[in-house]
């Protein structure tokens, strides 16, 4: 058989594609099955996007589609079929269905980079306190108390700067 | 929009293999929907909102702003060519805008997918300084815009497979030798292992034209933009090392003769033609850019080829001409300015 894309050379690849559950083949030879999988190295994640949503134990709750975000009005099914988000509230909004989905993604659901200078201060004491009382869990695990005891003043002392407002006014 | 972009005509560092660098970062307002969802008014009071800070950009250079609706379809694809819009912001022109700096090495898109994009392209490879550039115009930006942020997603953006950092960092190589001994899929395969991702010349979709490929992060939640950074470099000292390996192999003893033979039947092409597609022409000036880069062809200037690679796509040809061209046209003149250039 020759390739189904050049006509010239003998096809001895095959190349399947599964796209919204419809699959297509294609059968190429060397040089074309290269130039194909070369453009799909690079997975179109947007694509599936819309897919990933459906996926899980989402699909099965009854009348949860129905669900809308109060600031932008979009539904959760509105979401699915798009793959896009609405406004910055939908993040809250169906905070539940899109943890799975950004965790399938990325790998993770919790942000470490940049924060936005406003604010910055404050969220780095959040980000200190989270810190510490991972390290806290830890030792009391490990039953290492005075380590522990050292985390916990710790905590106090950053959830008192936080209370105080001191961070803000750095801002 | 009459000159080649800055980053675009210079070599930069490892300028042989990496063409360019370039940093995008998707910021959005708060309290106003994405632009998918945005009434006309919210646009509208978006394009206000960012036109107001271009003011506050002069640090960064010379800023002007650009209506898309007021650019013209030529000059609309001229920005596509440059990289500085993406092709689908120049689609439904209306309440989109843009805004330039001088050496159109610096973008930033207003309501594409996100209501900001702030892009900086760079010659060579400059993975940190680019970075660095972005985050300063993005702190010049923040502090007139409140920007959609969440303490644990970070930055909420459009689709959520921005959300985080919102960072895109890519690099543009262009790896003619790989190809040529058939290596590109085993280099390249991998890299989603690392969060990484593959792409042709204009981005998602698009082809590998004049085996230029486009290596960016894929993931933007859970790691900063600094680890995004060193991954990426990481992975691009590996595809370098490949690339001048199949470069070496290629000049090797019993190689070399088939190698020289290969890159002058296309030097020959290209300084002969009458008349030339935009994808072949691509395809030749790749192994041009390759001959010279490996002194095979001694007497060329590397930095006018990577000129030439801009030049000869269709919406600058006829920007060149000064006026739309029908496709023959515009073969017969790519073919004329390859020969034209060649000659210097």
């Amino acid at each position: 058989m020759l390739c189904e894309k050049c006509g010239l050379n003998e096809a001895t690849v095959r190349f399947v594609k599964i796209e919204n559950n419809l699959k297509t083949e294609l059968h190429l030879c060397q040089s074309c099955a290269q130039g194909y999988t070369n453009l799909t190295v690079g997975l179109d994640l947007q694509n599936i996007l819309s897919s990933l949503f459906q996926s899980g134990p989402l699909r099965s709750k009854i009348g949860q589609e129905q669900k809308r975000c109060s600031t932008c009005n979009l539904s959760l099914k509105d979401i699915q079929k798009s793959g896009r988000l609405g406004c910055g509230e939908c993040y809250q909004t169906f905070e539940e269905e899109l943890n799975p989905v950004l965790r399938r993604v990325h790998g993770s659901v919790n942000h470490t980079g940049k924060i936005p200078v406003r604010g910055r201060a404050k969220e780095h004491l959040n980000r200190q306190i989270e810190e510490s009382r991972k390290n806290l869990e830890e030792c009391i695990r490990t039953e290492n108390y005075e380590q522990a005891a050292y985390y916990r003043d710790q905590i106090r002392r950053l959830e008192g700067e936080l209370r105080e407002g001191k961070a803000d006014e750095k801002d | 929009m009459k000159k080649i972009s800055s980053w675009m005509k210079e070599s930069g560092p490892e300028g042989d293999i990496v063409l360019g660098t370039r940093v995008r970062l998707a910021r959005n307002i708060r309290g106003i929907p994405f632009p998918g969802t945005a009434g006309r008014q919210q646009l509208k009071a978006v394009l206000e909102q960012v036109k107001d800070v271009v003011p506050f950009l002069s640090p960064f250079g010379e800023f002007s702003y650009r209506q898309m609706a007021s650019v013209d379809l030529l000059e609309r694809e001229l920005l596509v060519e440059k990289h500085l819009v993406s092709p689908s912001h120049i689609q439904n022109p209306r309440h989109k805008g843009v805004i330039l700096d001088e050496a159109f090495s610096i973008s930033i898109m207003i309501n594409e997918e996100d209501h900001l994009r702030i892009q900086v392209l760079k010659a060579g490879l400059q993975l940190e300084a680019a970075w660095e550039l972005a985050t300063r115009i993005d702190d010049a930006f923040e502090k007139k815009l409140d920007y959609a942020f969440h303490r644990r997603t970070g930055y909420l953006t459009s689709c959520p497979t921005n959300a985080g950092t919102a960072l895109r960092a890519s690099v543009m190589f262009h790896l003619p030798a790989l190809q040529r001994v058939k290596k590109v899929q085993e280099v390249l395969g991998t890299v989603s292992k690392f969060g990484l991702t593959v792409r042709g010349l204009y981005g998602e979709g698009s082809d590998a034209w004049g085996n230029i490929f486009q290596l960016s992060n894929q993931v933007t939640l859970g790691h900063s933009e600094e680890e995004i950074i060193e991954y990426l470099v990481r992975f691009t000292d590996q595809i370098l090392h490949s690339e001048r390996q199949a470069r070496e192999y290629l000049l090797g003893d019993s190689r070399r003769l088939e190698t020289e033979d290969w890159l002058y039947r296309s030097y020959g092409i290209l300084s002969n033609a009458r008349s030339i597609a935009s994808r072949e022409a691509m395809e030749l000036l790749s192994n041009l850019k390759l001959a010279v880069d490996m002194k095979v062809i001694k007497q060329k200037d590397p930095e006018l080829l990577k000129q030439l690679l801009v030049q000869i796509r269709s919406a600058h040809l006829q920007e060149i001409m000064g006026q739309a061209l029908p496709v023959q046209e515009r073969d017969r003149l790519r073919a004329s300015l390859i020969r034209d250039t060649l000659k210097k």
